[in-house]
């Protein structure tokens, strides 16, 4: 988003009752429907990304293209689902334009558990792992896996967030949970989820 | 050591790699994601279900995965509670950013209009240059022909000769303003 100077700010004086008729929703409305899906969205964002600020930048962009688009929804999970979808595809709009050099997975590796101290240390390594895994897998296996196991959303939910045929799903979901799981086993290999042949 | 290798032929291979696919689901795979997601798997109450995941691949992944992805959700919750702004204002950014564009959209005509003015002003201060400089050549010629005709208009020669030496600086000045009009008025309208 460019940022507006303060001077166009003070020219333009937004107006509500004007913002309604440019946007979808009235900001009432606008104000539950983002109470009960920003935290989702952004987790969904830092997590799908690796970077905890870029996912404060997509946040904000989602929501203005959700407000912005000409577009009727039947029902809540409809713009849910919808609101997700336009967040993936800024993901990969983002991908498409990043410059290799940019380091990622930085700032979503900062701790801020709360709990006693040995815990922290055990939950700190194991979102360390986590977070490795994750970007060793494609972007679109990280936000199947997500979807799937951290929202619990079903297969239909998944393939209308990802612009995906439902049919495929199981098969995707089989595929990146074989890889992430593999991925987690070699980092701890003393996890529960190990069999005998380090598999 | 034996190793059981894939039939020769298509149809037979096809045979072996469909009875020997890894399984892609099973039955109990969403019971152990509803576990893990209700937080029953990690107490072990159901001990049944612990047990088919030890032995059955696909629950394995669900379990090792979904446990996973389940504590950084929470924590990555946590992390959202600190760093999503309020829906205030992220409605008033959406605002401020949606009459920006809208008024970006408005001055579109308006400067495309200028740049035509601008050019139309620029064309026509050349023509009128053109036509300036073929008519002083022309006057050229007359007064040449006049010299040329009678010693006693002598002095219409010199008078029309003394015009031309005049009149080309003229002509000059009368272009120059008509090219630098548009251009300062321009810029003094820009600033509305």
């Amino acid at each position: 988003m460019r940022d507006a100077s303060f001077g166009e700010i003070a020219r333009l004086g937004a107006r509500s009752d004007e913002a309604d008729e440019t946007f979808v929703m009235d900001e009432e409305t606008f104000r539950v429907f983002y109470d009960r899906t920003a935290r989702a969205l952004w987790a969904y964002l830092s997590r799908t990304t690796g970077d905890a600020r870029l996912a404060d930048d997509l946040l904000q962009e989602t929501y203005y293209r959700f407000l912005r688009a000409a577009a009727t929804h039947d029902s809540d999970a409809h713009r849910r689902h919808y609101l997700f979808r336009i967040a993936t595809n800024l993901v990969h709009d983002h991908r498409r334009h990043l410059r290799p050099d940019r380091v990622q997975m930085s700032e979503a590796l900062e701790p801020v558990d709360r709990r006693p101290q040995a815990d922290v240390d055990a939950g700190t390594a194991r979102r360390v792992d986590l977070a490795r895994a994750m970007a060793r897998l494609k972007p679109r296996e990280r936000a199947l896996l997500w979807l799937a196991y951290a929202d619990g959303a079903s297969h239909e939910e998944i393939a209308a967030a990802l612009g995906l045929k439902r049919s495929s799903i199981k098969l995707l979901l089989f595929r990146a949970r074989r890889r992430l799981a593999a991925l987690l086993r070699r980092s701890c290999p003393g996890s529960p989820g190990e069999d005998r042949h380090g598999r | 050591m034996d190793v059981e290798r894939p039939p020769r032929t298509s149809w037979g291979a096809r045979r072996w790699s469909m009875a020997n696919a890894p399984a892609i689901d099973c039955d109990r795979e969403p019971l152990v994601a509803a576990a893990i997601a209700s937080g029953t798997w990690t107490d072990g109450s159901d001990r049944e279900l612990i047990a088919h995941a030890a032995g059955c691949p696909v629950c394995r992944d669900v379990a090792a995965v979904a446990t996973a992805l389940r504590d950084d959700s929470a924590s990555a919750r946590q992390e959202a509670r600190e760093r999503v702004p309020a829906a205030g204002i992220v409605w008033w950014r959406a605002t401020v950013r949606a009459r920006a564009e809208a008024s970006r959209t408005a001055d579109r005509p308006i400067s495309v209009a200028q740049g035509v003015a601008g050019a139309c002003a620029v064309g026509l201060a050349c023509g009128v240059a053109g036509a300036a400089w073929q008519s002083l050549e022309w006057l050229r010629r007359a007064g040449s022909i006049i010299t040329a005709l009678e010693p006693s208009r002598r002095d219409i020669a010199a008078a029309s000769a003394v015009i031309l030496d005049h009149a080309f600086p003229l002509v000059l000045g009368l272009g120059a303003c008509l090219l630098i009009a548009p251009l300062a008025l321009y810029l003094v309208l820009s600033d509305d």
